[in-house]
């Protein structure tokens, strides 16, 4: 059972960007559904925003959803309702560790997820300028660089440089599996 | 009219090839006497009409038969003025494009077709268009005068018409003046009723009179000669109008209905109604304690879509909810709405406002309620939320708003019974039935109509007079009586306001229609009308009963007392006439009747039956034209006789042609039951009514059941017309040829 | 063209613009008629059956071409839009443009054209699922009833061989685009809407995925004058479809494409797995959707269509579309948002719910207020010129006839106010 507090909400909406924009939620499920870590959440981004309506931020700030973001930006591009629903979840893991709600280290387990969806997938968008400075040195290294930084929280670093559109796997994901491979051998060393 | 009778056969699109001319020429001139018939390559063209001109000019030929395309093509280039008689015989889609070429079968049906159109073309007279005794009037009734009314009451003037509003309460306004605020296109604000300037133009409006306090209490006549007594403040006004637009609205559905949803157990539950009363008179308060509400939940849905409620949706609710949980933040901005739902149904551009209620920090719970309570003087309830998938409890809530759903205000509230017909099954212990809601006896009393079908407007499902058809939303089975607003259908303003300014459109076409004589739709434009022989008349009230439009009264003797501006016609009065007195000057029992009997019946021993179809002109005939243009083959052995609608069978034709020895009977026609295409309603469902009752007939003829069939075909089933024939012909050949062949 | 100012120009041969058009002209005004296409009865005429009565569009509007053919108040022209209007209420100057057709009233329809042609095209009216001759009736109810050549053959052999094979001398390769201008009192803008782009929803995959239709599609794969003599057989490989997917809101109550809901598609889907449900009782169908929204008696519709075991309903705005390689299936992905599940669902053939773009005023006209969408808004303000139809809301044939019909009292009004 689930009850309403609706003061609790308060301090989310001031300290968390785009919180507002939870009201617009229609509950329609397309950011789970776009997410290449959904699988890996406790609760969808929208069962966030519904549990941010009823006021029980704790539930929310301990769920290890808000963490998992890889700011692929699939979900704002997608969201109907024009919902950041990334940069929420980003405010929202600030928060939760300004709160005290979870250690960094703990963040650290999720980067690697965000590799294995890489793996699997395999989409990086070339497109994308912020991602190049992220990979200015080459993709093998760009990929250890982000590898060598997700004890510090990857996701957190990302936020913003890269892009992944998960929706079709690219052309040749053999040899970025190679790729991957490799630099995961690298990092191991 | 003395007829010159005329036949022109196109050899065009192939007709020259799969037929011979030269016989024809000679039947119509051997067996009908017309001296006059000739053959052209190409009749459409200019050259051809003009053939057909110069007979006209010359030999003075008013009558024309034209052999040639269907009659569904060409019309305006075989029209010869309104003093002519054109008869199209359908040589091409029907004989051409669908059977072999040069075949004796195919000029047999050729030949046929010809002797049936030479046969109708002269028993056809000239319509002559119906002018009542009286004088018409022009002026449109609406009763009501809420939203609706005022509106229909106000584009009728402005298109230069008097209308006439009869108002039971004492002030114009209806639910607007309720009302604080109206949602409405761009759906980006909430915006003012507009009541008082709808009501200061409809009293400035030197072509709109309107009666408060007043009710109808009787109407009589029919469209353009309507009589109608307006009972108000003790006294009878008496007002000539051409047509009618019901516009009386809807009623909120019974809250006491609702007690699970606590209304009536807690003061602090209300309705979406008395919230909506209370934002129009000084704020919205908590009944209990006075109080501004602070929380607010409302609950969507409150009986709408229940089977145990109201099993329909009452669209608006969902943008009432809106519009009012915008009340509640503006009075106070710190306020709460929760607002539970089923479906949020906010369609079109109403998207936007949802939006804009979202983004207003009101919180919309997708769910089901489980309880209602109250704890210490305030209310709180537990749903399964859909969205989070788990049980909730909101407390804390000051006001609970209930978002009732409408009922029009022509449903009963008890189902009224009438006496049970001997042997009625369902019939209680005092041999009462229930009057079923597609019966004019079934409405609350509105337009108390001095007809033989009942005093009100047939209703369809949950006592709405809506029309069941989608192409024509209007249409009404009273004619010249127009419904609008959400007596019609749910429907929030905006759509009331469109609603109602069509059925002006709607009221003012029927009068001019009926002053010219006019039939109005489906027959839009048809001149004919029936006329009866009462002294063959027999009082047996088929007619009356069976006429889907209810245009037939009774004299206290059970004679059929004609209004011919309420017909249609449909001809279902004709087809329903056992003593065959009514006819149309252009169709009638006799005229079908002959075209059967030239048709020519081979002997038995030749083994060419001969199949007679009865076909819906409006559905089932244009289908049968579209398999002739995908060239489909089916047997040479059928006639098709077009009807106006199935419903104006004749069960004599069927006992005539079979006594002819013809082999068989198809009837072609539309779907009926609830879902029903046929435009008149219930013509194609009389027909087979009828057909039951043709077995007495077989009977005495002592011929097989098998012999007559009804089969349902749609306008775009031209694929299944060759298979439906082919079947029918099969059982044709297991039953074997007609034993009257030869008598 | 004669000159008067009591003439109400209908922009728009569809239901809306036929009603508007007969309607006013049964009430004695006159009317003249423009349509874009070659024939009349607009979008419609693509649909198999409407809802919630599951009757064929072809019923209604041969009932309205009847009313038209015996009402010498209604003159229409096909190929004919107009492009320009000026002037105010009650007195408007309008320039029409007609394309060339290439075949005259002359013709019969006797077919023997489109015997001799060759060549042939992607046929528009089944959304280009399939081929048709470069000289073609459209359709087999179109009115007028009169066939039409495609201009890409024009200048063309197959273009003279065509001409030489009517017997009827109806086929003018000279034809040119006309230009005229006439008067009107009022107008009506009854111009339709069109199906929202599908390959612009790009995580869907329209256009390159074969099995994966739109819902305007699916009407002509039902349609027994359609590009599968009616049969419900995925376009990839001709096979029965027994799984089939609707996905709602394609588009629509979506800020990246319409913010608007498009009002009819929740209807046309459970439609449209009806048809699926009746022609292959085999199938399952599977309806994605956000919100099912069957206003007033339509809720009946759904409730119907409810009962029916094999039509499952899952709520979820679908998130990505796949192909599976070698089979042609197409995999959905999402977020079940009742169950709280993620979902990946195969299926033979996937229904994009698409929603309708309104074809609003887009030529140089005298200002008529418009929404931010585009659909025009009918206010006492501006007089004139009044939009009918899916032009002022998306919505069902029903409300834009009884639309058309308002608008229609609406240009009267325009007329004889002067």
């Amino acid at each position: 059972m689930i009850s309403w507090n609706n003061n609790a909400l308060r301090d989310v909406l001031k300290e968390v960007d785009y919180a507002e924009e939870i009201y617009k939620c229609i509950q329609c499920g397309m950011c789970a559904g776009s997410c290449p870590l959904r699988h890996h959440m406790d609760y969808p981004p929208r069962k966030i925003f519904a549990l941010l309506r009823t006021g029980n931020i704790d539930l929310v700030l301990n769920s290890k959803s808000i963490f998992l973001c890889t700011s692929c930006y699939s979900c704002i591009v997608r969201c109907p309702r024009g919902i950041h629903v990334m940069d929420i979840m980003h405010g929202l893991a600030h928060y939760a560790i300004k709160m005290g709600k979870i250690s960094r280290k703990n963040t650290a387990t999720f980067g690697q997820e965000f590799w294995k969806q890489i793996y699997k997938r395999g989409r990086v968008d070339e497109k994308d300028l912020s991602r190049r400075y992220f990979f200015s040195d080459g993709i093998v290294q760009g990929i250890k660089n982000a590898l060598s930084m997700a004890d510090m929280g990857i996701i957190m670093l990302l936020h913003g440089r890269m892009k992944l559109l998960p929706e079709k796997p690219i052309k040749g994901i053999k040899q970025l599996r190679i790729m991957l491979d490799k630099a995961e051998q690298e990092s191991r060393r | 009219m003395e007829k010159k009778m005329g036949v022109y056969i196109c050899t065009g699109c192939g007709i020259g090839d799969a037929i011979d001319i030269e016989p024809i020429k000679d039947l119509v001139d051997e067996e009908f006497n017309i001296s006059i018939c000739k053959e052209h390559p190409f009749l459409c063209s200019p050259e051809g009409v003009e053939l057909i001109k110069q007979d006209i000019d010359n030999e003075g030929v008013n009558t024309i038969i034209i052999c040639a395309c269907s009659p569904r093509v060409n019309q305006d280039v075989f029209f010869f003025g309104p003093d002519k008689i054109v008869e199209r015989v359908n040589l091409r889609e029907h004989v051409a494009w669908s059977q072999e070429p040069k075949d004796e079968d195919t000029q047999m049906l050729a030949e046929d077709y010809v002797r049936m159109g030479c046969s109708k073309a002269k028993d056809m007279e000239l319509p002559e268009p119906f002018k009542a005794e009286q004088e018409y009037s022009k002026d449109i009734l609406v009763v009501g005068g809420g939203l609706a009314g005022m509106t229909a009451a106000l584009e009728v003037a402005k298109a230069g018409y008097k209308a006439i509003i009869v108002e039971k309460e004492d002030s114009l306004g209806g639910f607007l003046k309720k009302m604080k605020k109206r949602v409405a296109p761009p759906y980006e604000d909430l915006y003012d009723t507009g009541l008082e300037e709808l009501v200061k133009q409809v009293n400035d409006n030197p072509n709109i009179k309107v009666y408060t306090s007043a009710v109808v209490e009787k109407t009589s006549g029919a469209p353009g000669l309507f009589s109608v007594q307006i009972k108000t403040n003790g006294s009878v006004a008496e007002e000539k109008v051409g047509a009618i637009i019901q516009a009386t609205g809807w009623v909120p559905y019974d809250p006491k209905r609702l007690e699970s949803l606590g209304y009536g157990k807690f003061k602090d539950v209300i309705t979406n109604v008395e919230l909506e009363q209370m934002a129009s008179n000084g704020g919205i308060k908590r009944p209990s304690d006075g109080q501004s509400p602070k929380n607010v939940l409302f609950i969507q849905c409150a009986g709408q879509r229940d089977s145990e409620h109201l099993p329909y949706c009452s669209s608006v609710c969902c943008l009432v909810t809106l519009k009012q949980a915008a009340y509640i933040k503006e009075q106070d901005p710190e306020a709460v709405c929760y607002v539970l739902f089923k479906d949020m149904r906010t369609v079109g551009q109403a998207e936007e406002f949802y939006k804009k209620s979202q983004l207003a920090g009101n919180i919309f719970i997708r769910g089901t309620i489980t309880q209602i309570g109250e704890e210490g003087g305030k209310l709180f309830i537990e749903a399964e939320d859909e969205f989070l998938g788990e049980k909730i409890r909101l407390e804390e809530l000051d006001l609970v708003v209930l978002a009732t759903g409408m009922v029009p205000s022509s449903q009963p509230e008890e189902t009224p019974k009438m006496k049970a017909p001997e042997g009625a099954e369902d019939a209680d212990e005092e041999g009462m039935i229930e009057v079923p809601p597609d019966s004019g006896f079934y409405a609350k009393p509105a337009l108390n109509l001095e007809y033989r079908q009942g005093p009100e407007l047939p209703t369809l499902r949950y006592g709405f007079p809506d029309s069941h058809f989608i192409c024509f939303p209007y249409e009404t089975r009273r004619t010249g009586i127009y419904t609008a607003g959400c007596i019609r259908r749910p429907m929030e303003t905006a759509r009331v306001i469109d609603d109602a300014t069509g059925a002006a459109m709607k009221a003012i076409q029927c009068v001019e229609m009926t002053e010219k004589g006019m039939a109005v739709h489906p027959r839009s434009g048809d001149l004919s009308y029936p006329e009866v022989n009462l002294q063959r008349c027999t009082q047996c009230k088929r007619c009356t009963e069976e006429c889907p439009f209810g245009a037939i009264n009774e004299d206290e003797k059970a004679n059929p007392l004609f209004n011919p501006t309420r017909c249609r016609r449909c001809g279902t009065c004709m087809g329903a006439c056992p003593e065959r007195v009514i006819s149309f000057k252009n169709y009638s029992v006799v005229m079908i009747g002959n075209m059967i009997n030239v048709i020519n019946v081979p002997e038995e021993e030749e083994e060419k039956p001969r199949i007679l179809v009865f076909v819906c002109e409006n559905d089932a005939y244009p289908a049968i034209d579209m398999a002739g243009i995908k060239r489909y083959k089916w047997s040479p052995y059928v006639r098709f006789i077009p009807l106006r609608c199935l419903g104006s069978l004749n069960l004599v034709w069927i006992a005539d042609a079979l006594s002819r020895g013809i082999d068989g009977i198809l009837l072609l026609g539309c779907r009926h039951g609830d879902d029903y295409q046929c435009h008149f309603i219930k013509g194609s469902e009389l027909a087979t009514v009828r057909l039951s009752k043709i077995s007495e007939t077989l009977e005495r003829l002592a011929l097989e059941s098998e012999r007559v069939r009804f089969e349902e075909v749609g306008i775009s089933d031209y694929w299944r017309i060759p298979q439906i024939i082919e079947d029918f012909m099969n059982t044709i050949e297991e039953v074997g040829p007609n034993p009257y062949k030869g008598f | 063209m004669e000159a008067t100012n009591q003439n109400i120009l209908v922009v728009g041969g569809g239901m809306s613009g036929v009603t508007a058009a007969l309607e006013a002209a049964e009430a004695g005004y006159n009317v003249i008629l423009v349509e874009k296409r070659p024939y009349l009865g607009g979008k419609v005429t693509q649909f198999y059956h409407y809802f919630p009565k599951l009757c064929p569009p072809n019923c209604g509007l041969e009932i309205n071409f009847k009313r038209m053919k015996q009402n010498p108040r209604i003159r229409f022209f096909t190929m004919a839009e107009p492009v320009k209007i000026s002037g105010k209420e009650g007195d408007y100057d309008v320039t029409i443009k007609i394309s060339p057709r290439y075949v005259t009233e002359k013709c019969t329809c006797c077919g023997k054209c489109e015997e001799v042609c060759e060549t042939e095209i992607d046929n528009p009216f089944d959304f280009g699922l399939s081929k048709i001759k470069a000289i073609y009736l459209p359709h087999e109810f179109a009115f007028p009833m009169r066939y039409v050549m495609d201009p890409s053959i024009v200048g063309t052999e197959e273009a003279k061989k065509c001409q030489q094979a009517c017997p009827y001398g109806a086929i003018d390769l000279d034809m040119k685009e006309q230009v005229f201008d006439i008067k009107a009192g009022a107008i009506i803008w009854a111009a339709g809407w069109e199906p929202y782009e599908a390959n612009k929803i790009e995580y869907y995959g329209f256009g390159e995925y074969k099995n994966l239709i739109t819902n305007v599609m699916m009407e002509r794969l039902a349609a027994p004058n359609g590009p599968t003599d009616g049969k419900i057989l995925r376009p990839s490989d001709n096979k029965e479809v027994k799984k089939i997917a609707f996905v709602q809101c394609a588009g629509s109550r979506d800020e990246n494409h319409l913010p608007y809901c498009s009002g009819v598609c929740c209807l046309a889907s459970l439609k449209q797995a009806l048809y699926v449900r009746e022609k292959n009782p085999e199938s399952e169908v599977t309806i994605f959707y956000i919100d099912i929204r069957a206003l007033d008696r339509y809720e009946d519709f759904f409730t119907k269509v409810k009962q029916d075991e094999k039509i499952n309903f899952i709520r979820s705005k679908i998130a990505t579309i796949t192909e599976e390689e070698n089979t042609g299936d197409l995999i959905v992905e999402g977020e079940d948002t009742h169950k709280g599940e993620q979902i990946r669902m195969k299926f033979d053939m996937v229904v994009l719910a698409t929603g309708l773009v309104p074809n609003t005023i887009n030529i140089e006209a005298p200002d008529v207020p418009k929404d931010k969408f585009g659909f025009i808004l009918r206010d006492d303000v501006v007089k004139g010129i009044y939009g009918a139809g899916c032009v002022r809301r998306p919505t069902d044939v029903a409300t834009s006839v009884q639309d058309a019909t308002a608008a229609a009292i609406k240009a009267i009004q325009s007329i004889s106010r002067r």
